[in-house]
């Protein structure tokens, strides 16, 4: 499960370097792709970053009753974007049908090679992992952020002798 | 002349910032240690959770603990309180220019052989100056 998740990850981040290379974001004072796992940063009260996508994944089950093995496990991408200052923040909308735009690209296509990254350095599982088309649910506005939480189902075979 | 056109003494906030750390250092002159890690390599191994970046303990005084009511879960709550005069010159050493946020950030209070996870940091300001910082940790 774990090379899922991270394997998930890893091929949004570098989608993500690929389609826009400007969306970075510094956090722990690392400048890295401005996107994260809530699970894999220090836990801390500071609040979300803006323009950055978070991954948090939720229930994980088997896809189908009669049981080929196939399991799917949900994840949840949230972001929130603020605007920018030179725009008085009038553009938020604008900004987050962009970070809507960047995560519709690096979702497709919707699969990629299962690696196992538990060494540090990846190693190929021979399989891949496979998901469903985003979700965008109902954008979330605030006093000063709009933001949106998008849903994808990732579907995966559970390897054996992996976490 | 009115008290509208002499405006407000200069100063004022100074006094304040005075008064607060005269308050901490007469209310017990505590050290607390706070922890906070160094930033982070932002390699992949590092985005993935596998490696720690390494952490460093802080330790500042005057500071002010006080015990709060336990939170509803019956974990130990502490209030820990500093003085914006004693954050600042540290503040200052890593370039931070925001104090509360930067405390956001940290891995938590050391409390003996227990870290006590920061949940909230409150900012008294007097003048639209800050005086104290207050940190809600909890277990």
């Amino acid at each position: 499960m774990q090379a899922t998740k991270d394997s998930f990850y890893v091929a949004l981040r570098d989608r993500l370097v690929a389609v826009d290379p400007n969306r970075t974001v510094t956090l722990d004072g690392a400048t890295r792709p401005a996107i994260a796992v809530v699970e894999n940063e220090p836990p801390n009260d500071a609040p979300p970053l803006c323009d950055t996508f978070y991954l948090q994944w939720g229930n994980a089950k088997l896809a189908a009753p009669s049981g080929n093995g196939l399991m799917a496990m949900e994840c949840s991408i949230a972001y929130c974007t603020k605007g920018t200052a030179q725009n008085a923040s009038l553009d938020r909308g604008r900004d987050l049908a962009s970070l809507d735009n960047d995560l519709l690209a690096i979702c497709a296509p919707p699969q990629t090679a299962k690696y196992d990254y538990s060494s540090g350095s990846p190693v190929a599982l021979g399989s891949t992992i496979f998901w469903t088309a985003p979700v965008l649910n109902a954008a979330k506005s605030g006093p000063r952020y709009v933001g949106r939480e998008v849903t994808i189902t990732v579907f995966f075979y559970p390897e054996v002798n992996q976490s | 002349m009115s008290q509208d056109q002499l405006g407000r003494i200069r100063g004022h906030e100074c006094a304040a910032r005075r008064f607060s750390d005269a308050l901490l250092r007469s209310l017990g002159n505590t050290q607390v240690t706070l922890r906070f890690a160094n930033p982070s390599s932002g390699d992949t191994s590092s985005q993935l959770g596998l490696e720690a970046p390494a952490a460093q303990d802080l330790q500042i005084s005057p500071a002010l603990i006080k015990t709060l009511e336990p939170a509803a879960d019956g974990k130990r709550r502490i209030e820990v309180v500093l003085g914006a005069t004693t954050l600042e010159p540290i503040a200052k050493l890593y370039n931070v220019e925001d104090i509360a946020a930067w405390l956001r950030t940290f891995e938590g209070v050391v409390r003996g052989d227990q870290l006590m996870r920061i949940a909230k940091v409150n900012v008294d300001k007097v003048f639209g100056t800050a005086c104290l910082f207050r940190l809600t940790a909890t277990e």
